[in-house]
């Protein structure tokens, strides 16, 4: 059940990533939604359903945007190496900061990916245009949206999850 | 080093999934795939646009409430001075009623000159602008197809077809190069997009005067001539500059239109002579 609730979850928000998400920009960024929806699974489940729910996530958002689905796989790949790093790192981060710096690092990583896939595709190189339109205006897009979702979801009463594996567990 | 230490095994894979599926969607054997994806969520993709549109407009106009009141005055003003040329275009009219019924526009059909196809959704960051329609190859449309407004104007061209489906470059996206020329002057240039999803005329030589109307030239044979795209908006420039600045305002607006034309009667003449 609950495996079904993840694959809803993640083609739902990929949908939302190419209907509504171009309504409501800011500069040139769009909320990504996609990446969101993982990053609160990874919080509030841990990273075992996010470990396969990482590639649907990827073909389900490609398929939809006309992107590479290879490409959106890479583009979301250190989600959950950057959360174990944060986690396993000697400052004293609460779970919010945590889960926040790994939204705000991935969702860089990820529009500087599709900025330089674009590139690759023949757009022109605009560094400028990709650090003013893209990656700044995208991390207050990605830092608010976190917090308006994590927030009540944490009064709400779901406990935040760490990032270390364990052995023997199925999800 | 650390944080690699307990994922390695599963970003390795992650990897190789990727360029898995990077040269699966090259030699095309995800397409049929992606087709029925895309048929399957285009009913959700449908409810979501149909309650956030209004939303966005909502919140849109409230944002440009100033930048409206002055469009509004300088509508009046033009609107005035339309009404006065309303009769010299009597005639003129008659003409557009003729060239109307020789469009042949239809809802659908393979035989059509044109396909009226709605657009499903926009994957829409700086450096791409695309939409996708629910319109495809059993419609008869096939990529390097010119799409336009529903007016006539320049919206674009297909890039990828499926069954039922199909993807559009818009010619905001930075990858897009349209030759064109200005209407009556015959000035020459390349319309490209521009990361704030804008339109600039590189190359451009001439007299080009703010309010002179772009069209599509021709050449090169990926667009028909004549199509109209926009209107220069911006020069900018001295007289010694070899190309001038050029700055175009689409016809259309781009982000909020939601029904197309798909021109299936024409095809570039690059794809016909790969075809031949």
């Amino acid at each position: 059940m609950k495996a079904l609730v993840g694959v809803g979850a993640v083609v739902l928000a990929a949908i939302a990533q190419v209907t509504v998400a171009p309504l409501f920009p800011l500069g040139g960024a769009a909320p990504e939604f996609v990446l969101l929806g993982l990053v609160l699974i990874t919080a509030f489940s841990g990273p075992p359903p996010v470990m396969w729910l990482t590639p649907l996530a990827a073909v389900a958002a490609g398929w939809l945007s006309d992107r590479s689905p290879g490409l959106m796989l890479i583009a979301y790949l250190p989600l959950l190496p950057v959360g174990l790093g944060l986690e396993e790192s000697p400052a004293p981060l609460n779970h919010y900061v945590r889960t926040l710096a790994m939204m705000l690092v991935t969702g860089m990583w990820l529009r500087m990916i599709l900025a330089f896939g674009a590139i690759a595709g023949g757009a022109e190189p605009a560094v400028g245009a990709l650090i003013s339109d893209v990656i700044i205006p995208g991390l207050i897009l990605d830092l608010g949206l976190l917090t308006v979702v994590y927030i009540p979801l944490r009064l709400a009463g779901l406990a935040g999850q760490g990032m270390t594996l364990q052995r023997s567990r199925y999800y | 080093m650390l944080m690699f230490s307990r994922y390695s095994w599963w970003v390795a894979s992650m990897i190789g999934l990727a360029m898995l599926l990077a040269i699966l969607g090259q030699t095309g054997l995800l397409n049929p795939f992606q087709g029925l994806f895309l048929r399957a969520t285009a009913p959700v993709e449908g409810v979501f646009s149909g309650i956030f549109r209004p939303v966005a407009a909502v919140l849109s106009g409230i944002g440009d409430l100033n930048t409206l009141r002055d469009e509004n005055d300088r509508l009046r003003l033009e609107n005035e001075a339309l009404r006065n040329e309303v009769a010299g275009l009597q005639q003129d009219a008659q003409r557009v009623k003729e060239l109307e019924s020789l469009l042949q526009i239809t809802e659908g059909g393979s035989d059509a000159t044109r396909v009226v196809a709605n657009i499903v959704h926009r994957a829409s960051t700086p450096f791409q602008q695309e939409v996708s329609i629910d319109r495809g190859s059993s419609a008869g449309i096939e990529v390097g197809m010119v799409v336009l407004s529903s007016q006539g104007s320049l919206m674009g061209s297909v890039t990828k077809v499926s069954g039922e489906t199909a993807f559009v470059r818009l010619i905001t996206d930075t990858r897009s190069k349209v030759r064109a020329e200005i209407a009556g002057t015959g000035a020459e240039g390349i319309v490209k997009g521009t990361p704030d999803r804008g339109l600039v005329l590189d190359l451009a030589q001439g007299d080009i005067k703010v309010g002179d109307a772009v069209v599509t030239s021709g050449l090169g044979g990926n667009y028909p001539k004549g199509i109209p795209i926009g209107v220069v908006s911006e020069v900018t420039g001295t007289s010694q500059d070899l190309y001038k600045k050029v700055t175009i305002q689409p016809l259309v607006r781009l982000g909020t239109a939601t029904t197309v034309l798909v021109n299936v009667s024409f095809l570039p003449e690059r794809l016909s002579l790969e075809d031949e």
